[in-house]
């Protein structure tokens, strides 16, 4: 045997991770079938098809000896089922009064608003814009009381403790503008002077012709935010929430399950989501890439010694038997947009799940588990 | 040669006679043009006769202008240095914002890393070379290697033949809004 075909055969041995990632499909196949040709005529042994069993095939022939079971690590996969954050977040006092500083500004750099392009002269319209634009003396709702141009224009500086950047106070200017009221309460003085009389109700009365309800929209703070009620998807509505399973043990973890057979991590993840939660869950299972992993190495000299039984819903998994030293437990993303979990027929005898935030699951993991996982988990 | 007369004043008073301020996609729209005698014109104009000029256009082009714009900001000296503060502070805070999210995404992104390189190092067995040899395990070659590195590594185009999943669904595109919707989630679904 010459140099070059036994450092070739040494790089084509195919458990060589070097290799298979660099060297493409065909020629690493002609380099393994060179070598298997080399193999055969110097041992006279065939090789059996390798896609059939996950025993490889010896190369040369060795005596048979009993051996004990295949020493391995457990191999699993978790699914880390989220909810998105449904809601915007909420602003620090900073950026309020940092906006309505923006918006104010904008007033007096901006061209005044000409109303005849917009609203024409004798159109119902007309008259109450005038009506409306009297009270607030700007186009905008959202600034308060605030015109750019007249002699007051220098005071675009609200005082600390102007509740006019407010959320609230905000959402209150908008429904009274559509409800076709001012945006302030203005005295009744001044709302006499303007109106005309009317014929039932007297002199300075406004008569209620059409009284527009405008839906208000709901609170950011639900029932279940109150309650702290952990099983509700509309608690933390601004946040990401993981969902945590109690397991047989009593430890809270991401739902997880073995990976069978020729699985791979993303059909194992999707398998493991329906055995634990059930199928009345609307989710999609967004890469074929871990996002995270845990190595958790069994204490020294004590192996388990498992027993694989085939699990029905993986087609090609088989009983077997493995000496297992730890276990590698790989993290697939999952998002979740309706419905909840169902643990009455789950698989793996959890008792109880729980959507938290990022925070919260600090709160119930072990200390191990929590320094995989705490990188692949966002804050909001 | 004949020096043509200055066209000064009539370009600081007619607004039709200044295309450079009407937007380049509306020069199309100018039918009435300014003559450059307005002697001639009055002689020659005639009632209906021209090009027929559309109101609606006339009504945007006057609207966009005004005498007020633009207009400089004149700030005290102490206006102007709050408003110095504000803009600093301003900045400040957006570094610090841009700075979390991107040490977020660099730890996120070095988890997948970590998880991808361990999955790329283990055979069907979860060993990795290392792990074999400490525990003896006899040395196959076998072509586990990595196997589910390469699927993993595999991309969901949703068209190729070879690609693994089918794209994304359009619930997911569900975008952040102020407020809740008024039933809330939707605890009730079944498949």
């Amino acid at each position: 045997m010459n140099a070059a075909p036994q450092s070739a055969r040494r790089i084509a041995s195919a458990n060589n991770a070097f290799f298979v990632d660099t060297v493409c499909f065909s020629c690493r196949n002609r380099l393994s079938q060179q070598s298997r040709r080399h193999a055969a005529t110097a041992a006279a042994v065939s090789d059996p098809p390798p896609a059939t069993s996950p025993q490889a095939s010896s190369r040369a022939a060795a005596p048979i000896i009993a051996k004990g079971p295949r020493k391995a690590y457990r191999l699993m996969a978790a699914p880390v089922l989220s909810r998105p954050p449904l809601l915007t977040r909420d602003l620090n006092s900073f950026e309020k009064a940092f906006y309505l500083y923006q918006k104010r500004l904008n007033e007096r750099l901006a061209m005044p608003f000409s109303r005849y392009f917009y609203y024409n002269k004798g159109t119902p319209a007309d008259p109450e814009w005038k009506r409306k634009l009297q009270a607030r003396k700007t186009p905008s709702r959202d600034i308060g009381i605030y015109d750019a141009y007249g002699n007051e224009g220098w005071n675009d500086e609200v005082l600390v403790g102007d509740r006019t950047g407010e959320r609230e106070s905000v959402v209150e200017a908008l429904i009274r503008d559509a409800e076709g009221k001012s945006i302030v309460e203005e005295s009744e003085k001044d709302q006499g002077a303007v109106t005309a009389g009317d014929a039932q109700l007297g002199e300075g009365q406004r008569r209620e012709t059409t009284k527009i309800e405008v839906e208000r929209p709901s609170s950011r703070e639900t029932e279940a935010d109150r309650s702290g009620d952990v099983k509700s998807l509309n608690r933390k509505l601004d946040r990401t929430l993981y969902l945590l399973v109690k397991n047989h043990e009593g430890r809270w973890r991401f739902p997880e399950d073995r990976v069978y057979g020729r699985e791979n991590l993303h059909q194992a993840a999707e398998r493991i989501l329906i055995q634990s939660c059930g199928i009345n869950m609307n989710t999609w299972l967004v890469g074929n890439h871990p996002i995270g992993h845990h190595a958790h190495h069994y204490p020294s000299q004590k192996p388990i010694v498992s027993k694989i039984s085939a699990n029905a819903l993986v087609g090609t998994s088989k009983e077997s038997e493995k000496e297992e030293f730890g276990e590698k437990l790989f993290f697939m993303k999952a998002r979740i947009m309706a419905g909840q979990p169902d643990l009455g027929s789950n698989a793996y005898g959890l008792q109880e799940w729980a959507w938290l935030a990022k925070e919260e699951v600090d709160g119930r993991v072990g200390r191990s588990y929590w320094a995989s996982v705490k990188n692949m988990l966002v804050e909001r | 040669m004949i020096k043509a007369p200055s066209t000064s004043l009539l370009r600081a008073f007619s607004p039709l006679w200044r295309a450079e301020s009407v937007p380049w996609v509306a020069r199309g729209c100018i039918a009435q043009q300014v003559h450059f005698s307005t002697a001639e014109q009055r002689m020659a104009r005639k009632k209906g006769m021209g090009p027929k000029t559309d109101m609606r256009i006339t009504l945007i082009r006057y609207h966009l202008q005004h005498p007020l714009t633009p207009r400089p900001l004149r700030f005290s000296r102490t206006r102007a240095l709050r408003h110095w503060t504000i803009h600093r502070a301003w900045r400040l805070y957006q570094n610090k914002l841009r700075l979390t999210r991107q040490l977020e995404l660099e730890r996120q992104y070095n988890s997948m890393n970590a998880a991808c390189e361990a999955l790329r190092l283990m055979d069907g067995d979860g060993l990795t070379q290392e792990e074999r040899s400490k525990l003896g395990a006899e040395i196959e070659g076998s072509n586990d290697m990595g196997r589910l590195y390469r699927i993993a590594m595999k991309k969901d185009d949703g068209v190729r033949a070879d690609a693994v999943g089918k794209g994304v669904p359009i619930e997911y595109a569900r975008i952040q809004t102020e407020t809740p919707p008024r039933d809330g989630w939707n605890s009730a679904w079944t498949r």
